[in-house]
């Protein structure tokens, strides 16, 4: 089957920006691809404004949370760049930067389920803390996806 | 001039309410961070899980820092605030004046005046802690930290009843595989 669509999970940590690498090297040679680099954020949580104290206190402090989400959009779009200065076309690249309802896996495993892509490049944090509390993502979305090939960067 | 204070009941109200929002950990962990970076004026906030083999600070929910800050390596509980460890709230008034910190020059790259850390327990053990960063010197009030330690203690709750939950469901999810063998009846 040839690869047409993969998705590029992205969360800004050192091991992404080994994922984004793992990409350029292993599917520059293909042509036209298309790569979709996603991540999901929490979204500032909607305030109830009826009082009036506290709508004061946190107004003009909201702008600077949703100034800082705004930050985080222009990262991805950099990292776009990087794929388009590896050699792929910056017309098959797209980004989805998207409010989280839900855990991580179940936001990839929807955005696959909707848009049917071929690959999945997935990395594979080393905290096994916080993976207690969260799930292991690649875990989870291995599991629950039939007819993606799910590639792991560690 | 006494400090002021930030943290009131109302300020309170919309955390948990924000809190209450979701069941996901880390979403719940990212709205209180949000919160509080937002009710404090301060300039973001870090929520670790403590990590008992490693011994390491693992972030569970970040806000308001950089990714560079967040990457910047490992956080070791024995090297960086340590007291925080012990159950002790740390406040580090000012980062230029201070050997507490693992990372002190990345933290001055960052911006960073001030750092307050607060340990998150369940049952009087550290499970991790809640970190705030000031872009300036920082004279918080002593109700301000007793008001963060309150939170943190929900956050703690909110850690074990996650753990509790997870492990619940993959009881569940083995006892859902092996349900077809138990049904078998020897001939």
């Amino acid at each position: 089957m040839a690869i047409e669509k993969i998705l590029l999970p992205y969360n800004f940590t050192h091991i992404d920006q080994k994922a984004v690498r793992f990409v350029i090297e292993s599917f520059v040679h293909l042509k036209n691809i298309t790569i979709t680099i996603f991540n999901a954020y929490t979204a500032v949580p909607e305030i109830e404004t009826s009082s009036a104290t506290v709508t004061g206190k946190l107004k003009g402090s909201l702008s600077y949370l949703t100034q800082k989400i705004a930050d985080q959009e222009n990262e991805l779009n950099k990292v776009k760049q990087k794929l388009v200065q590896g050699g792929f076309a910056e017309d098959k690249i797209n980004t989805v930067f998207k409010p989280r309802k839900k855990d991580i896996a179940s936001e990839i495993i929807e955005l696959v389920m909707k848009d049917q892509y071929d690959v999945i490049v997935l990395n594979r944090k080393h905290a096994k803390a916080t993976r207690f509390f969260s799930g292991s993502v690649s875990h989870k979305i291995s599991m629950s996806l039939k007819g993606t090939t799910v590639c792991i960067v560690s | 001039m006494a400090v002021e204070e930030k943290i009131d009941i109302d300020v309170f109200k919309v955390v948990f309410r924000a809190m209450a929002q979701s069941d996901n950990l880390e979403i719940m962990a990212n709205h209180m961070a949000q919160l509080l970076v937002a009710a404090l004026e301060i300039k973001g906030c870090t929520i670790f899980a403590l990590n008992p083999e490693s011994e390491e600070l693992e972030v569970l929910a970040s806000f308001g820092m950089s990714m560079g800050y967040i990457n910047k390596g490992p956080v070791l509980s024995k090297k960086s605030i340590t007291a925080t460890l012990k159950g002790n709230p740390i406040v580090v008034q000012d980062v230029n004046n201070t050997d507490l910190l693992q990372y002190p020059e990345d933290a001055l790259k960052e911006g960073i005046g001030a750092i307050v850390s607060i340990p998150i327990l369940f049952f009087g053990e550290v499970v991790g802690a809640l970190r705030l960063y000031h872009h300036e010197i920082w004279d918080i009030s002593e109700k301000d930290v007793d008001s963060l330690l309150v939170l943190a203690e929900n956050i703690g709750l909110a850690m074990a009843y996650t753990r509790v939950l997870k492990s619940l469901k993959k009881i569940r999810y083995t006892i859902n595989d092996i349900r077809g063998l138990w049904m078998l009846e020897p001939k």
